[in-house]
């Protein structure tokens, strides 16, 4: 191939200077499975936390529960003697032995089927009217536990009915909420530790395997990029990297057609100035 | 004295409290919203005891004002139509009648109802009637006329079930008097039961002298329930029985029998084992409750079930429970009253 | 690894994926199980001893009435309701002094008695121990201030951990349903970075090697896929640029030279450049963009995805917005919406397919988010059925002009490559978003609530919309116009062929699923009190879970054996069996088989179903088209998908909700018989088989 000179004479490249890589392969997946990592882990967390505080506080509500339907089995055995509620006067001491043993109740407290507290561990409370919805909650299943929330506490009852099947009017425990939150919230604290250490040691793990997935992908291409850009320059036959490889076989052919046609449209050039030059 | 004979004293003496301070705060509280109160006519067959009691104590702990006109027959069947007639005449809201006599005297059989002998335009409510099916109503849910009632018997099936589970039994005993038609009607009703759910009844009639029961054969036919090998002596609402009842429940315990009673006395005051019944005093309350229903909230009577109070009373006598060292099961001790004197103030 | 095709790359992407997402997610699992069991010990013993406080109590009370405490009578009965009601307690017992058992309820009492007997337990107070799986949880029992026993309080380490299970098991799904969404993604950005710019490059230089410098590649990412067609642009810019050099030069040298000869001369060397090469016309080269089906598989996921979540809990929102009427009954109220959803795809899809073809897929894509977006939102604050069926409906509008849109462009996309891969892509799309769209709505339900679980819909409409915006923009294949003509579809309903075929299988295999799985599946789940939204959205994931493994098999089978009938009528008879199923007992997990068998029932007949049209109906296809035709199946089939759930919502109250199953299951059963008999005569029929109509 004697015909192959530079067609220009120089040795700088024919072809315009490489486009810069501002958002290179490897940072676009990156940030892709990173984000993907990084959700994965906050949904599993999230799930994660969410169960273990509805097991937990159902926990602690069922407990809760058990001590009123204790109240509330006794309270009826009285009702069933034919009192009426707001007579039952050692209820008071029942529910203040309740408070006793337990430091985390708030109250415990035996309102009427229309609201009035008759019995309150916190007897200032007495002869004043639970909310509404409590009044509310008495109307549900009879046997049934109802739970409800205060502004801080959270509230477990059961409806106390006589023995004529009407409901008389209801128990309640009060105990904070902040006792549920206090007792997940070491869960929380090692949970977010988890994620971070998590996403740290396999963002990096991710972005350190697609180095090696997309650096090769890079460096193919860069390879492909400089021989087009030294046959282009240069001339000389296109290297083939990869013997076997259809596209780059392909692109070795598209090199050499370029160059062809390069070398073509150079040769005619000449030519042509030869014949213009031949007057 | 027993605790809960005790406690049901306390109750009364709050509740003559209540109704000394009553009247003061029905008109702080009622007062200006039902100006007058209701008036109902209690007619009553052997003076005021514990049902009459439990009527009145609703209305005073629910703060409904009413007026009570109290009316006494002391078992005198004649006096029954003047009631009818004083009621008529002074236009009362509700006629509440007490026992079988009454309620069918006053309010009329179901199939012989007239309005010129009997209330019927006045709803009325019935209690302590032994049979209410097929004398007052034809069905329970429904009476189909301007009447509804209570149910104070505690039905024999419910009382087979509670003898079942204490101990279970193959054999149940029952001593009765042959002249009333009651027992031989639980005998009965017993014997059916046992041939559907596999217990047999063993019964003996009491002996008669001068056409009355002899009390002194009492003994003798528990003896022979005992050669029988019955598993419990079942004491019906039998009057004679219930009368002689220490001969009756001593015999029983002599013999080492476990004995169940349909009412409260043989269990109460006698040596009874335990026993099943809704107390005179909630039938009561639940027929005042019923009668709420009509007055204030304007239910049909007709709309309102014929029934029992929602829970049954069971009674244990545990000095017998000890004798006998036939001890209650554990659930059953949780829902009992227990009759215990030397534990009196400790428990419960 | 070849960088003109995806599947090497992705492959290892996905292994890397697999590589740094599932050990992360496992690690912290196992780290959240451990505190879990920790934290939840001491609310455990606290409820034991409260319990074990209250039976001490009533025993105490009957040793003080003078029963001996070896003498207390029917302690099983009294230790039963307490062990029914708290399932944490395993067993409860009483021992004596001596630490022998007197009762013992809930274990085995030669398990325990060694370790009781042994045991010091000579003291009034409560303790704690750990017994083989067992904490045990003591309290003295008292008479007359001196020791007689103990009640022990037996908690079950087992229920600890099968709580903790329960996290674990949510994990799990989200941990599946972020490497379903990890496929999508990174399949998406290996086809939209790297295969598609190479394919495209491909094509460019496909034409290079014959000669042709006409065409340059329309790709201008800043990666270095970008940076390496740009200088491959530049080389073919660089010959174009020569040769339009050259032909200013022949030009000029054409009309100045004087010479004859010479202008001959140059013109020969013109012609010989000219047959040798091919340049642009004009001196702006065509850029070729290449367009692949995969390219809207990311956005369809999504857009897919969120109308999934709500899938599991559906009937259930719309249960919680009933308000009673008189003459609609709350089981109608339901499938009203859903029914209505139905219809209102089957209304707009035709008409959303012809807009697809003529205004572009892209366009009507973005179009169709618009009314299903408003929808999810409007889904989110709806008060009562009416307003949300009139959401919903809005929804579905959106629904078909979307998935229309995605069709038609697959279509024309595909046109290069293979139709059936294109398919593949929808419907693997489809599929994989309903997994991960139930799988997670469920849990997300549980967590947050109805009304933000449809907010988040919302939310993944509007990226799905964000990304066919921000990336489709110059990707869109060339349409042809469809040839627009009346057709006339009556005439297929005479082939009995297809009347059976839609009839007997189609419409039942449609009624099964919206009748029983969008419809009485979570409500008659939700009626077991143990049962959650996330165990529902669970147990719903089997349905596209089976469908997906199945699918392919079933088209290879149809393949290879041909007989597509066969596999319809056994898929049909399977889906119907399944619903049959709960007859034996109303068991969760019969119901879950049941969804797993239509699950293998639509995955073995739904491909099968669409294959057999160019059998059955080949001169239909002829004469107005395949597409036609299956658009025609496609619209039948829907009124199997409305009457669906009216005819659940009619079975509820004649037979309860397992009852209405069953009874379904009847009504699927007994038409894919018929389907299942007629099938026989399919083959022996004098329908001449079908050539390509491709």
């Amino acid at each position: 191939m004697d015909r192959i000179e530079q067609p220009h004479g120089t040795t700088a490249s024919v072809l315009p200077p490489p486009r810069p890589v501002r958002w290179s392969l490897v940072r676009k997946v990156s940030l892709a499975l990173v984000s993907i990592l990084l959700s994965t882990l906050l949904l599993a967390g999230f799930f994660a936390y969410y169960k273990f505080e509805s097991v937990y506080s159902s926990l602690v509500q069922s407990r809760y529960s058990f001590v009123v339907f204790t109240i509330k089995k006794r309270v009826e055995d009285n009702l069933n003697l034919g009192l009426a509620l707001r007579q039952l006067r050692q209820v008071q001491d029942i529910l203040e032995r309740e408070k006793m043993r337990d430091a985390q109740v708030i109250a415990v407290e035996i309102f009427d089927a229309r609201g009035e507290v008759l019995f309150d561990t916190d007897r200032g409370a007495i002869g004043s009217r639970v909310a509404a919805n409590l009044v509310e909650a008495l109307k549900g299943a009879p046997g049934q536990p109802f739970g409800a929330t205060d502004e801080d506490a959270l509230i477990v009852g059961l409806p106390l009915v006589n023995n004529l099947g009407k409901v008389e009017g209801g128990v309640v425990l009060r105990y904070p909420a902040v006792y549920v939150n206090y007792g997940v919230s070491g869960l929380l604290l090692e949970l977010s530790k988890g994620i971070l250490r998590n996403l740290v040691v396999f963002s990096i793990l991710a972005v350190a395997g697609l180095y090696l997935l997309f650096g090769r992908v890079g460096r193919r291409l860069d390879a492909m990029e400089r021989s087009l850009n030294t046959v282009m320059t240069n001339g000389g036959p296109a290297v083939v990297d990869r013997p076997g490889d259809a596209f780059e076989e392909r692109f070795a052919d598209f090199v050499a057609k370029s160059r062809e046609a390069v070398d073509h449209i150079h040769d005619a050039t000449q030519e042509v100035g030869r014949l213009d030059r031949l007057q | 004295m027993t605790l809960s004979t005790a406690l049901r004293r306390l109750a009364a003496a709050l509740l003559l409290m209540m109704v000394a301070v009553w009247p003061a705060a029905a008109a702080e509280d009622k007062a200006a919203v039902k100006p007058k109160p209701l008036r109902i006519y209690m007619a009553l067959w052997r003076g005021w005891e514990e049902a009459a009691q439990g009527f009145k104590d609703y209305f005073i702990n629910q703060n409904i004002p009413v007026e009570l006109i109290v009316r006494d027959a002391a078992q005198n069947k004649d006096k029954l139509k003047e009631f009818v007639a004083e009621a008529k005449q002074m236009k009362v809201d509700l006629v509440f009648t007490w026992g079988t006599t009454v309620s069918e005297e006053m309010l009329g059989r179901i199939d012989s109802v007239d309005p010129t002998r009997h209330i019927t335009d006045i709803p009325a409510i019935f209690a302590i009637v032994s049979q209410p099916l097929g004398s007052m109503v034809s069905d329970f849910a429904s009476s189909g006329r301007n009447i509804t009632g209570t149910i104070y018997l505690v039905p024999t099936e419910t009382q087979v079930n509670l003898i079942q589970s204490y101990r279970p039994f193959k054999r149940l005993g029952v001593v009765f008097n042959p002249l009333e038609r009651n027992a031989q009607v639980a005998i009965a009703e017993l014997t059916a039961i046992g041939a559907k759910t596999g217990f047999s009844v063993e019964s003996r009639a009491l002996e008669l002298s001068d056409g009355k029961p002899d009390p002194a054969s009492i003994k003798g036919k528990v003896a022979e329930l005992k050669a029988a090998a019955v598993d419990f002596l079942y004491i019906g609402p039998d009057t004679f029985l219930n009368v002689n009842r220490d001969i009756l429940t001593g015999a029983a315990l002599e013999h080492a029998i476990p004995t169940f009673a349909a009412g409260e006395n043989p269990v109460l005051t006698s040596k009874a084992l335990f026993g099943g019944v809704y107390r005179y005093y909630t039938v009561g309350q639940l027929s005042a409750y019923k009668a709420e229903q009509i007055l204030l909230h304007k239910i049909k009577p007709a709309d309102i079930p014929i029934d029992p109070p929602k829970r049954l009373s069971i009674i244990i006598n545990m000095p017998v429970v000890r004798q006998l060292g036939l001890y209650p099961p554990m659930k059953l001790l949780g829902l009992a009253e227990v009759i215990d004197p030397t534990q009196e103030g400790k428990a419960k | 690894m070849t960088l003109d095709r995806t599947r090497p790359l992705f492959i290892r992407l996905l292994l890397l994926a697999l590589l740094v997402l599932v050990p992360p997610v496992a690690l912290l699992a196992h780290g959240a199980m451990d505190d879990f069991a920790r934290g939840l010990v001491p609310e455990m013993d606290k409820k034991a001893a409260v319990v074990g406080r209250d039976l001490a109590s009533s025993i105490e009370r009957a040793v003080n009435y003078g029963i001996p405490l070896d003498k207390l009578h029917g302690m099983p009965e009294f230790f039963e309701p307490v062990l029914g009601a708290n399932r944490e307690i395993r067993y409860l017992a009483v021992t004596d002094r001596d630490g022998r058992i007197l009762f013992i309820s809930g274990a085995d009492a030669a398990l325990l008695a060694p370790f009781f007997s042994s045991a010091d337990f000579d003291i009034a107070a409560s303790r704690k121990a750990l017994i083989d799986n067992f904490v045990d949880i003591t309290q003295p029992l008292m008479f007359k201030s001196a020791l007689i026993g103990h009640l022990h309080v037996g908690l079950d380490q087992d229920y600890v951990q099968s709580r903790v299970l329960e996290i674990g098991v949510d994990i799990g799904v989200v941990t599946l349903v972020s490497l379903l969404v990890a496929v999508e993604i990174l399949l998406f950005v290996v086809t939209f970075n790297i295969t598609g710019p190479i394919r495209a490059a491909s094509t460019v230089m496909d034409r290079v090697r014959h000669g042709d410098f006409s065409a340059t590649c329309g790709v201008t990412s800043e990666d270095e896929v970008g940076r390496f067609i740009h200088t491959f642009n530049a080389a073919i810019r660089y010959a174009d640029g020569l040769f339009r050099r050259l032909e200013a030069y022949l030009d000029e040298v054409k009309t100045a030279h004087f010479d004859k000869t010479v202008v001959e001369r140059v013109a020969e060397i013109e012609s010989r450049i000219r047959f040798l090469f091919r340049f642009s016309r004009s001196s702006q080269p065509e850029v070729v963009n290449e367009h692949q089906a995969t390219d809207i598989r990311l956005p369809l996921f999504l857009f897919v995805f969120a109308e999934e979540i709500s899938r599991s809990f559906m009937p259930l929102y719309i249960r919680d917005l009933y308000m009673p009427v008189d003459w609609l009954p709350l089981e109608m109220a339901i499938a009203l919406p859903i029914a209505v959803f139905m219809l209102c795809i089957a209304a707009i899809s035709p008409a959303a397919a012809l807009v697809s073809a003529r205004r572009g897929s892209r366009r009507v894509f973005l179009i169709g988010l618009a009314p299903a977006t408003i929808g999810f939102l409007m889904s989110a604050l709806a008060t009562n059925v009416w307003d949300f069926t009139l959401w919903r409906s809005l929804t579905a509008v959106g629904y078909a002009l979307v998935t229309m849109a995605c069709q038609s462009y697959i279509a024309q996309a595909s046109r290069q490559q293979n139709r059936t891969q294109g398919l593949g892509v929808y419907v693997g799309a489809v599929l994989t978003a309903s997994i991960c769209g139930t799988g997670i709505g469920g849990v997300l339900a549980e967590r947050v609530g109805f009304a933000a679980t449809f907010m988040i819909s919302a939310i993944l409409a509007v990226i799905a919309g964000l990304l066919i915006h921000r990336l489709m923009e110059a990707a869109q294949p060339a349409q042809d116009a469809a040839p627009e003509r009346r057709v006339a579809f009556l005439p297929l309903l005479r082939n009995w062929r297809f009347s059976a075929l839609v009839l007997f299988a189609a419409i039942p295999s449609k009624i099964a699923l919206t009748g029983f799985f969008f419809y009485l599946m979570p409500l008659s789940l939700m009626r077991s009190p143990d049962t959650d939204l996330g165990d529902i959205a669970r147990m719903m994931m089997l349905y596209p879970i089976a469908v997906v493994i199945l699918s392919p098999l079933a088209s290879r089978l149809a393949d290879r054996m041909g007989w597509k009938a066969g596999l319809v009528a056994i898929g049909g008879l399977i889906g119907g069996a399944g619903l049959v199923l709960p007859m034996v007992s109303p068991d969760s997990d019969l119901l879950g088989l049941a969804i797993v068998l239509l699950g293998v029932s639509h995955g073995l007949s739904a491909s099968p179903q669409l294959a057999m049209i160019p059998d059955i109906c080949w001169t239909e296809c002829r004469n107005i088209g395949q597409t036609n035709v299956l658009a025609f199946l496609r619209l039948t089939e829907r009124i199997g998908s409305v009457i669906g759930p009216f005819l659940a919502a009619a079975f509820i109250p004649l037979f309860d909700y397992t009852g209405a199953v069953v009874a379904l299951g009847w009504v699927v059963l007994g038409m894919s018989t018929v389907f299942a008999l007629l099938s026989f005569a399919f083959g022996s029929g004098p329908h001449i088989e079908a050539e390509d109509t491709e």
